[in-house]
């Protein structure tokens, strides 16, 4: 695959929330509001690109049966790197991400990713690779809580857009994002079926018309 | 067995660079962090006391606190709460006057749920201070308790205790240990004794 293909294919085709569906724990958990799903994004992008590297460097160096738990601890080692950083350096950032950025390490996307790609992909790819996936794990997260937090709360971003509905609280609950979840994925399966029945509808191979 | 040697030593290794890295970044980063800490609080006491010129930091216990003084006159005290959330502690700074009325709640640090038990430290947009802890002003510290002084945030009940009887807890204890000067600050508040704690 094309090196940019490595990248844009986190975006859209293989969307580690609503295609690979990855990272669901948190995503759920988090998706609340919109400031929480960017910060979430963000913090996530970062410890995906940094931990893969490394996974990357060091793929042709750990034993198999070893790995997970050592890929595991480089995980984890730049998850407290960046909740420390933040700490101390955008203090004001790190308060309204909280608890978010320690659950960094529980997100599946990291570990998915390192073990199905950076394990066994070269640093320049594996790079990509991440920030295809962590950008594409931002918009969704994005999408899942603009919907969440408008209905469930009436904001966005914390602005107010509508008092003239009582916000029903179950979709700033586990209930609401599951529902948003799924009627998202089916959403996009749904698109992603027809547009590649009517992409394929003029090829010379005869594939059926209309239907 | 040396394939048993191989994995250990590798994963040593791995954690061997990684505990030196987090120690360097630890280190690295504490200065900073512990600067921000503390200007935090001190920030916190001058928005829960304002009129106060100095603060003056005192152990009662395990109870850390600052004495609030206006000239050299003390006009309250502002108190370190420790408590327990429902995702983990919190940090607060509760202000009271010498009669243990109190003048304003900050929470410096929750692990609780984002979005939910989080709510304890809203601000509304075009207030400048979270909606919740502004029930705190005025009411009886060392008694302060939720559905009699203070409505909890819906889906968050656990949080909201949590804070109150954090408060109501720490500071029934800073009263028997401080004894503060029953003065009043205001023409015809009332003391202590008619509250009756004492």
């Amino acid at each position: 695959m094309k090196m940019m293909g490595e990248f844009v294919k986190g975006l859209w085709r293989e969307n580690p929330t609503f295609r690979i569906v990855l990272g669901l724990c948190p995503t759920l958990a988090v998706s609340t509001s919109v400031s929480n799903g960017i910060g979430m994004g963000a913090a996530a992008t970062f410890v995906l690109v940094g931990s893969n590297i490394f996974v990357s460097l060091v793929r042709n160096i750990v034993p198999e049966k070893v790995r997970i738990p050592c890929f595991i601890v480089i995980i984890a080692t730049f998850v407290t790197i960046a909740d420390l950083f933040m700490k101390a350096y955008a203090p004001m950032l790190s308060r309204s991400l909280g608890m978010f950025v320690p659950l960094i390490v529980v997100n599946c996307i990291v570990l998915g990713r390192a073990e199905a790609f950076s394990s066994k992909e070269p640093p320049i790819r594996s790079i990509l690779d991440a920030l295809g996936m962590g950008i594409g794990f931002t918009w969704a997260l994005m999408l899942i809580s603009a919907i969440r937090e408008s209905l469930g709360s009436g904001t966005i971003l914390g602005f107010t857009i509508s008092r003239s509905f009582e916000p029903p609280l179950f979709m700033i609950l586990a209930p609401g994002a599951l529902l948003t979840i799924g009627i998202l994925i089916a959403l996009i399966n749904y698109l992603t079926v027809k547009w590649k029945a009517s992409g394929s509808a003029g090829s010379p191979s005869g594939a059926k018309q209309g239907g | 067995m040396s394939q048993m040697v191989k994995f250990g030593l590798t994963l040593g290794v791995i954690c061997l660079a990684a505990t030196l890295v987090l120690a360097v970044t630890y280190e690295v980063t504490k200065p900073r962090i512990d600067a921000a800490m503390k200007a935090e609080e001190e920030a916190a006491l001058k928005t829960i006391i304002p009129e106060a010129d100095f603060f003056k930091s005192g152990m009662a216990g395990d109870i850390e606190y600052f004495e609030a003084l206006k000239g050299s006159a003390l006009i309250g005290y502002c108190i370190k709460v420790t408590g327990s959330g429902y995702g983990g502690y919190m940090r607060i700074i509760v202000g009271i006057d010498t009669l243990g009325a109190i003048k304003g709640v900050r929470i410096l640090e929750n692990q609780e749920t984002p979005g939910l038990g989080s709510k304890i430290n809203e601000v509304r947009p075009g207030e400048n201070e979270p909606y919740f802890l502004k029930q705190f002003k005025g009411k009886n510290a060392a008694a302060v308790a939720v559905n009699k002084d203070i409505d909890a945030i819906t889906g968050a009940t656990i949080s909201s205790k949590a804070v109150t009887d954090a408060i109501n807890r720490t500071v029934t204890e800073f009263m028997k240990k401080v004894n503060p000067p029953r003065k009043s600050t205001e023409e015809g508040a009332s003391d202590f004794s008619s509250m009756g704690l004492h």
